[in-house]
Formats: structure tokens, C-alpha cells, sequence
């Protein structure tokens, strides 16, 4: 017999570890005085220890063909919570306690993520993503914002030394993560839970034949990958012994970077341990080169002397994300370009005038359908009249929530909620989600994804504030050049979506740091304000724009109208008009629709569905662009964190409104009235609301965000389960509450 | 192989080349190290009905895939009218009144009768849709095909295989297509599905156009063919006239038929 082939590693981790050899030296070269430490060395293997040991759980998640993006909201969050729970200011509890806290916590978070995806049947990329901005929130709002420490009391217990240098000189972190690899390699490539796992990420259908339990195999994963990040925040824990809400910020990007560049597919099926620890260390390696800097020498004129300054040449804060998600974007498209479309092969050949080898054979029709489930609601739906054919719209639930949270409202704080302020405010919140929304709808409709709307947002805003203000360009061109900035983000999507044929939500969640890693970098993380006052009126009341024109009346209607109406609101009305007449009057709409219903049936009735695709992420990154250039001259300024949580805002506001998560569903008046329920529902959270014995009472700003997370993973949910499944119905009829229904269909 | 000016119990209506609506020569195809054909010969006149039968993998829809154009043959000919073509994709096929009927139908579920037989080429009033012609049209094409379908506004989700497939033929009739090539057609269907499936073959027949019925199934074959071919590891074993053989024969050229031993209905 021969010889087994090597399941630990193979020729994929040695190159790994060339690369990571050669930008060592690399970095050395460029700052020796880092770099070239043995200090400096180990401080690299105690940072990556960490990334490594979550890297492990990701490998799991990946391979069985799901994503994680809450683990670095969950280290965050277990830090948090070991701090709160061990520190002498807040529960001063013990050890033991603190860490069985931190584990249920992990466990949790893991078994949540695991049932959403499985049993609820979310998307895993939508599941885990809100799960990232829940853990966040919550982060933000048990810490208050504030740091957490406890160096002294720590003094007196020894399990700290795990996170501390041992006799032998490095870090007991790097012994927790060679061990953790350790097992994890031989899980995954000796043991049943590991064939278990490529199989599912393998093909899921022949594995559930085969008796596996998938559903199990799956939240299997989800709890590996949650533990593995709770051990890494407890590691953290040991070292910093004292906490901030920025812990974990971004990790899920260096960790899912990590198991794709070490040799897993983000198809499913194929990935190995080592390769991913190895992956982890290359990611640090990199990010520590990008993060220190290059030092040089300035030459500073004082007076008629010249001086010579030593200095570093150091990237802004928040620029660093930019690199690490076009790392994930290349690291991606490794496998479909260079190895399976015989990338290299193929440009030897037309160098050496060779016969180029042909592409593999991409059967150009036969792509993988995509199923919807609305059938038998809109079968329903067709029998129904007057006010139940209402309620079986899609977009039903979001007319009757917009109507019913302004009711509530209004029942809250009758005495301010009607008024004319108040209703410009929500009118405000609502144009920016209402914008986004507009876009997302044709994305979602396709049955695609745009995670960077947001980032999106922020780089065009940055873009038109970086022109004006540090160019000081005229505005007009600012607006220009930062509206084909924001596009030129929707043409790469919509490039690597369809030439490249990544995922949407993997081309997107790339762009989602690209670009707000972009925006940050070109206004070196600050904040910039003070733009010319007649581009500000693109975000004022249309009375101002008036004005400014010499044409506004003094009284009467139309005065009270201007007052009262923003120029921006009147800009999303009139896209939404016409995105809305596109959607549902033109063949362009049929063809959204259609793609999105079955992309393998468009395509082969001869719809382009690669165009129809490519053009709504372009649509829906100029909608996104707008959004920003309205922000900052509305905000008469640009905030880094501009649009930040707005692509959750925005995905809800089109479930909401009658979009399926699947595709093949959505329109521009659904989404539009789902954009008011999540503006009215920020509102209600931010309101005022005085008790009946005279005190008042304000939700904190950070539970917000939980909510607004909870708010898409309920809207998500419903569309699953009530519009598509109708499980109300099926309980009913299972009950014997109600004869099961005629069969629609006789044969 | 092919010797078409042969007498022949079919010579009557088929005495030249020029009789051959699609005429297939020599088609070879793999997929890396696998054949998938090897010298392939295929042809089918106007107002036929041809069951192309054979085990798994013996490369019967591969050939027809080569002919849409979904696939790209290696070498050999396909000529259409006595035309020769090269299709890049089933689009260009179409557009020279070839069809094809997939197993899983290839229709939109989530838009309705109208919309899917339509799909691609909704009906346009300058900028916007023409729904009310649209909706015409489909209901015309419907009523042609004699299948009843209860509204052109259901969305086909909520329609039962048979009634989806009935939708997918009146989307290929609505082409006024030349050739229809139907893969698998009643491997999903009922008895009664089956049965009204046959009945519209016939009245396509009527209106002559050729079909190509690519099954499992021999009973429907020779309920409604007029000729079968029999494929085995691509290559071509056999060919008879529903009217000269029996299932028996047939199955027994599945199971047995060597390329050596391959008949062709001319040269019996």
C-alpha cells in the first residue's frame, strides 16, 4: 500500500512559511530597530498566539461551509465581562467564577450563532454579522465606554501567568496556542467530528443522506469557534489585566483573512489547521509591519537652519483595515484565479508565445440556482380580497409597524412628538436609511448582498470633505470627485461579484473595510469641518436653499412647506420615484427580479444576469455616495465613524419591507416604509418618556445598537418564517386548529 | 455511417440531406482525461419526435448540450438546415429556433405564468412594461398548447411539476421554435402529468415541430416516437424505428450494444 498522504500540511503552509520568512526580513530591513529585536520576535508570536487560537474555531466554521464574523466582538465581550466580573471597582468575584462566566458567555454566543444559521435557517453571513454589532453594542454599553483594571488584585492569583513571560523567556500565550493548534489540527484531520466537518462543508445534502447531522455538525463549529475566541479574550485578560471597549475591534477581518490565506476555500470543504495558524501569523506579521511604520528622516527649515528630524512614517489610525480587507479580497480569489483558472500558466504561455491553455471548462449557464420560497403565500394571497389581500403583501408588515411605532409615539409624548421639529428630525433619520434602502433594495432583490453601503458612505463623505477642506477644491468637483470615488467602491463589488464570481457578501465585506479604511486614511482619522456654506445647503431645509437663490417667499404655503422639507429629502424622493417606477414598471425591474428569483433561469432566457447584477452594486454604491455627501453637509462636517451600523439599517429596512434575504422579492415603497420603521424605532429609543411619578427616563445610546441588531435578526426571521414558511398556519393545521387547506394544484 | 440516400422503410420523407433539420457529425467531447463522446452521429427531421435512450453517463445530454451550445464539442460537425454552426451559448441556438426543456424546468418562482413565459423578453410600451399584451400573449400561447393552467397571474412557485412543465413549454413554443429538446421530461411527473405531457408533444407534432425526448422512460417513448437512438458510453450503438422495434430490443441494446454492432434505421 502506499503511503498516506500528509493531512497536517502541504506544499500550501511551506510556501506560507517562505512568505512569512521574507517579510520578516522585509520588515527588518525597513525598521531595524524593531524588527530586528528577539523582543520584537516574541511579542509577534505572543500577539499572533491569540489571532492563531481563534483562527483554530474559524477553521471549523469555514470548512464546514459558514462564516463567523462575531468573534471579535466576542473576545471583546468576554474580556469585558471577565473584567466586570473580577475587578475589585465593579463584582470583585473570584477567578473561578469569572472564567465559568466568560465560558457560558462564549458558549452562548456560539450556540445562538449555530441555531440561527441551522434550525432558523439564517444566512450565516447575516446571523453572525449582527451578532458582531449586538456583541459591540454590548461591549460598549456594560463598559460604559470606560477602562476596566485590576492589576493589583491579579497580584494575587497565578493563573495569570499564563499571559506572561515564562523562565524560558517567551510568552506561556504561545504554549496555550501550540497546543490549541495542536488538537485542533488533529480534530479536524484525524477524528470523526473532522470528516464530519469536511463533509458538510463538502456537499451538506449527501452528508445529511449519509446520516450525518449536519445541523449538529454545524453549531458544533459555531461553539468551537466561540470558545476558541473566548480563551483568546481570557488570554488577553491574563497579559493586559485591564480592559477597553476597543478590544476585538475588527478581529473577525485578521481571522477570517488568517484561515483563507493559510489554504482554506470559503466555498466549503477545504481547509487545514496548521495552515490557518500559519495564516494567522503571516496576517500579524503584516499588520504589525503596516501599523509600525517606516522610520525616515524630515528636514525642518527653522528660521535659515535646516534641521534633519527623525521621524516614522506611520499609516493614520483606521487606514490599516484598508490592506487587511484587500488581504481577504486577494487571499479569496487565489483559489478560483490562480489555481483552478490556471492564472500563472496561462500568462507564461502568452509571454513565451506558447498556445495559451484553454480556461477551464465553466459551464457558463449551469451556475447553482437559488431557490425562493414565496410561493405559497403569494398562491394565497391570489385568492383574497380588500383588506386580507392587505395584509398578504410583502411589504404589509412594514406599513402596518411604520403606522402602528408612530402611534406608540405619539401615545409616549403626545405634547412632542406631532410637532413640526419633531417630524423634520424623523424625516431627516429617514432620508439617510432611505437612501441606502433605495440601492439595497435592486441588490437584495437580485439575491445578492452590499455589506459596505456604510463604508461606502463614510469614503465618499471623506472623499468631499478631503477635497474641500485639506485641497480646498471648489465644491462642485469635490461633490464630483467623491460621488465617482464612492462608485468606483460599487465597480470593484460588482466586479469581483461577477468577473471574479466571489460571494457578494465576501466582495462586499472586504469593501466594507476598504473603504472605510480609505475614507479614514485620507482624512488621517480626524475630523474635518468648515466647508464653503452653499455646499452645506445641500443638507438644509429647501427654505435656506431659497434664500440663498433670492427666491424665497416671505409667507403662505410654499414657505411653510420649504421650512419644513429638506432639499435632501426632496433629492431621495425623486430617486425613489424613479428606482421605484425601474423596479416595477420596466423590463429592468423584471430582470432584477428575475435574476434573483433563479439566476440559472434568467440566464438561460438570455438575461444577462452578470450585468443585472453588476449594475445594482454599482446603483447601490451611488446611492451610498449620496448618503455621504449629504452627511457631511448636513452634519456641516465629516466624522470618521460616519455611517457606521447604517448596512444593518439598512439590510432591515429592505426585509422589512418586503425583500427576501434569498432574492427574488423586494420593492422600492416597502423599502422605503421599512426605512421609516427603523427611523421611527430610533427615535422611540432615544425619546424621552417621563413616569407617571415625575421622573424621566432615557435609553442609553449604546443599547441602541443591540436593539437595532435584534431589530434585523427578528425581521430576517419573520421573512423566513412567516412570509415564506407561513408557520403559523403549519402550527395551526398540526395542532388541529384548522383543516389542512385544499391543495392548490390537483396533480 | 450515415447514408441517407439509401432505400429505407423511412426513404419516403427522407431521400436527401436536405431533409435533415439538425444533422450532427462525428462529435467528439471530454472533460479532461474523461470521453465523454466519441464520434457521435446525430439527426433529426422536421415534425419527428426522437427518444435519444441510454444507461447514466452515456453522454445523451452531453450531446445535446453540444448542440444548444452549453457545451463546447471538440471536434465533428452540427449543421442546422444543412447550415453549419458553431453556438457559443444556447442563445445563439435559440435564435436559429433551437430549444431546450430543462429537467428542473428553469423557471423564476417567484414570478407569475405571464412573466416567466416572457422571461427575458417582456413585452415593452416604449421604456415600460406592456403588462396587458404580455398577459394576452401568455394566456394565447396557453390556449394553443391546449394545457390549462388556472391564471397567467400565479406565480409558478405555487404551480405542481406538471403544471410548471406546462409553463416551460409554452415559454419554448412562444419562440416558435424548430426543434425542441426535452431532458427528462417526465422523471418528475405523475401518471396523469405524463399522460397530458404526451398529448402536447403530439400537438407540437401537428404543428411540426422536431422534438428530442432524452429519458429513461421507454414507455413513453414509444407511446408517442417516432424514432429511438441509443447512446452508450458515448458513443453511438443503435438506432430503430418505433414501428420496427420493441422495448425488449431496445433494452437489450442498452444493456448490450457494442458501436461495432450499431445500426443505423438506413442501413437495416
Amino acid at each position: 500500500m502506499d503511503r498516506q498522504p500528509n493531512s497536517f500540511w502541504g506544499g500550501w503552509e511551506i510556501g506560507l512559511v517562505v512568505l512569512m520568512v521574507l517579510l520578516y526580513i522585509g520588515g527588518v530591513m525597513l525598521n531595524p530597530r524593531f524588527f530586528g529585536s528577539a523582543d520584537a520576535f516574541l511579542a509577534i508570536l505572543r500577539d499572533a498566539a491569540r489571532f492563531g487560537t481563534m483562527a483554530v474555531g474559524m477553521s471549523f466554521v469555514i470548512v464546514n461551509k459558514d462564516l463567523d464574523l462575531s468573534v471579535g466582538s466576542t473576545y471583546g465581550l468576554v474580556a469585558i465581562v471577565f473584567s466586570m466580573v473580577f475587578s475589585p471597582t465593579v463584582y470583585d468575584l473570584g477567578v473561578v467564577p469569572a472564567i465559568a462566566i466568560c465560558v457560558a458567555v462564549g458558549m452562548g454566543i456560539g450556540l445562538i450563532n449555530g441555531v440561527l444559521v441551522t434550525y432558523l435557517q439564517v444566512p450565516s453571513f447575516i446571523a453572525t454579522l449582527t451578532m458582531l454589532f449586538i456583541g459591540r453594542g454590548m461591549v460598549l454599553a456594560l463598559s460604559g465606554g470606560k477602562t476596566i483594571g485590576y492589576d493589583i488584585k491579579a497580584k494575587n492569583y497565578d493563573i495569570f501567568s499564563i499571559g506572561e513571560t515564562n523562565a524560558l523567556g517567551f510568552n506561556n500565550q504561545i504554549l496555550i496556542f501550540i497546543a490549541v493548534a495542536a488538537i485542533g489540527a488533529i480534530v479536524l484531520a484525524r477524528t470523526r467530528w473532522g470528516y464530519e466537518t469536511f463533509a458538510t462543508g463538502g456537499n451538506a445534502l449527501a452528508a445529511d443522506y449519509a446520516g450525518i447531522s449536519t445541523k449538529k455538525v454545524r453549531i458544533r463549529a459555531y461553539m468551537i469557534s466561540a470558545l476558541c475566541a473566548t480563551l483568546a479574550g481570557l488570554m488577553a485578560m491574563a497579559q493586559d489585566k485591564t480592559v477597553t471597549s476597543q478590544y476585538g475591534l475588527g478581529y473577525e477581518l485578521i481571522i477570517i483573512a488568517s484561515v483563507i490565506v493559510g489554504g482554506a476555500s470559503i466555498l466549503g470543504g477545504r481547509g487545514r489547521v496548521i495552515g490557518s495558524c500559519l495564516g494567522a501569523v503571516l496576517i500579524v506579521v503584516i499588520d504589525k509591519v503596516l501599523r509600525e511604520g517606516v522610520p525616515i528622516q524630515r528636514v525642518i527649515k527653522i528660521g535659515d537652519t535646516e534641521m534633519v528630524v527623525n521621524a516614522m512614517a506611520q499609516l493614520p489610525p483606521g487606514a490599516v483595515p484598508a490592506f487587511l480587507g484587500m488581504i481577504l479580497l486577494f487571499a479569496v480569489l487565489i483559489e478560483p484565479v490562480l489555481i483552478r483558472g490556471k492564472l500563472l500558466e496561462r500568462i507564461r504561455a502568452r509571454l513565451t508565445g506558447k498556445p495559451v491553455p484553454p480556461a477551464p471548462d465553466i459551464d457558463s449557464v449551469a451556475i447553482e440556482g437559488t431557490q425562493t420560497y414565496g410561493s405559497r403565500a403569494s398562491a394565497r394571497a391570489m385568492r383574497v380580497k380588500g383588506l386580507a389581500s392587505f395584509v398578504h403583501r410583502r411589504d404589509a408588515a412594514a406599513i402596518i409597524l411604520m403606522v402602528g411605532l408612530w402611534t406608540v409615539g405619539f401615545w409616549l409624548r403626545p405634547d412632542f412628538w406631532g410637532s413640526l421639529d419633531n417630524s423634520f428630525n424623523l424625516m431627516l433619520a429617514f432620508t439617510e436609511v432611505g437612501f441606502l434602502s433605495i440601492g439595497l433594495t435592486f441588490v437584495i432583490a437580485n439575491g445578492d448582498i452590499d455589506l459596505s453601503v456604510g463604508a461606502v458612505l463614510a469614503l465618499s463623505g471623506a472623499t468631499a470633505a478631503f477635497f474641500m477642506k485639506t485641497l480646498g477644491a471648489d465644491p462642485l468637483l469635490a461633490v464630483t470627485i467623491a460621488f465617482f470615488a464612492g462608485t468606483l467602491a460599487g465597480v470593484v463589488n460588482g466586479v469581483l461579484v461577477t468577473r471574479f464570481a466571489l460571494p457578494a457578501f465576501v466582495a462586499t465585506l472586504g469593501m466594507f473595510y476598504m473603504a472605510r479604511g480609505l475614507g479614514a486614511w485620507m482624512v488621517a482619522g480626524r475630523q474635518l469641518s468648515g466647508f464653503p456654506e452653499e455646499f452645506n445647503l445641500v443638507g438644509r431645509k429647501v427654505i435656506e436653499l431659497l434664500r440663498y437663490l433670492g427666491i424665497a417667499p416671505e409667507s403662505g404655503l410654499i414657505h411653510d412647506i420649504a421650512a419644513a422639507v429638506s432639499v435632501q429629502s426632496l433629492i431621495m424622493f425623486a430617486i425613489a420615484i424613479a428606482a421605484g417606477i425601474v423596479l416595477g414598471f420596466t423590463p429592468i425591474g423584471q430582470m432584477v427580479l428575475a435574476t434573483g428569483g433563479s439566476r440559472r433561469a434568467a440566464d438561460y432566457s438570455g438575461i444577462n444576469t452578470n450585468r443585472v447584477r453588476f449594475r445594482a452594486l454599482v446603483f447601490s454604491a451611488m446611492c451610498a455616495s449620496l448618503a455621504g455627501i449629504i452627511y457631511i453637509a448636513f452634519f456641516r462636517s465629516f466624522n470618521p465613524q460616519a455611517g457606521q451600523l447604517r448596512e444593518l439599517d439598512a439590510i432591515a429596512a429592505v426585509i422589512i419591507g418586503g425583500g427576501s434575504i434569498f432574492g427574488g422579492y423586494g420593492s422600492i415603497l416597502g423599502s422605503l416604509a421599512g426605512a421609516a420603521v427603523i427611523a421611527l424605532i430610533r427615535a422611540l429609543l432615544s425619546l424621552q418618556i417621563f413616569l407617571s411619578d415625575g421622573s424621566s427616563f432615557v435609553m442609553p445610546q449604546h443599547w441602541v445598537s443591540v436593539f437595532i441588531g435584534l431589530i434585523l435578526i427578528a425581521a430576517v426571521l419573520g421573512d423566513i418564517w412567516f412570509r415564506q414558511n407561513r408557520i403559523l398556519s403549519v402550527m395551526a393545521t398540526r395542532l388541529g386548529l384548522k383543516r389542512a387547506g385544499p391543495e392548490i394544484d390537483d396533480d | 455511417m450515415i447514408n441517407p440516400g439509401s432505400s429505407s422503410s423511412i426513404a419516403e420523407t427522407a431521400n436527401s440531406s436536405s431533409d435533415y433539420i439538425i444533422e450532427m457529425r462525428s462529435i467528439s467531447k471530454a472533460f479532461g482525461a474523461v470521453r465523454a463522446l466519441h464520434n457521435v452521429n446525430f439527426n433529426l427531421r422536421p415534425g419527428e419526435i426522437l427518444g435519444l435512450v441510454g444507461d447514466n453517463s452515456a453522454g445523451k445530454s452531453t450531446l445535446m448540450k453540444c448542440l444548444t451550445g452549453a457545451y463546447q464539442r471538440d471536434d465533428g460537425d452540427v449543421l442546422v438546415e444543412n447550415q453549419s454552426t458553431d453556438f457559443s451559448n444556447p442563445h445563439e441556438s435559440r435564435d436559429r429556433g433551437i430549444e431546450m426543456i430543462y429537467q428542473d424546468f428553469a423557471l423564476c418562482g417567484n414570478m407569475d405564468v405571464g412573466q416567466n413565459i416572457f422571461l427575458g423578453r417582456w413585452p415593452r410600451k416604449g421604456f415600460f412594461l406592456n403588462r396587458r399584451k404580455m398577459y394576452e400573449d401568455a394566456y394565447a400561447v396557453l390556449q394553443r398548447l391546449k394545457v390549462d393552467v388556472n391564471s397567467v397571474y400565479q406565480k409558478v412557485e405555487s404551480l405542481s411539476g406538471g403544471r410548471q412543465q406546462s409553463v416551460a413549454i409554452a415559454r419554448a413554443i412562444s419562440f416558435e421554435p424548430k426543434v425542441v429538446i426535452l431532458d427528462e421530461p417526465t422523471a418528475n411527473l405523475s401518471v396523469m402529468a405524463t399522460e397530458r405531457l404526451l398529448e402536447t408533444m403530439l400537438e407540437l407534432k401537428k404543428h411540426n415541430v422536431a422534438q428530442v425526448i432524452i429519458s429513461h422512460r421507454l414507455t413513453d417513448i414509444f407511446q408517442v416516437g417516432d424514432r429511438v437512438m441509443v447512446l452508450k458510453r458515448g458513443e453511438n450503438v443503435g438506432e430503430r424505428l418505433v414501428a420496427d422495434t420493441t422495448e425488449h430490443e431496445i433494452l437489450g441494446i442498452i444493456v448490450s450494444g457494442t458501436p461495432e454492432n450499431a445500426q443505423n434505421v438506413e442501413t437495416v
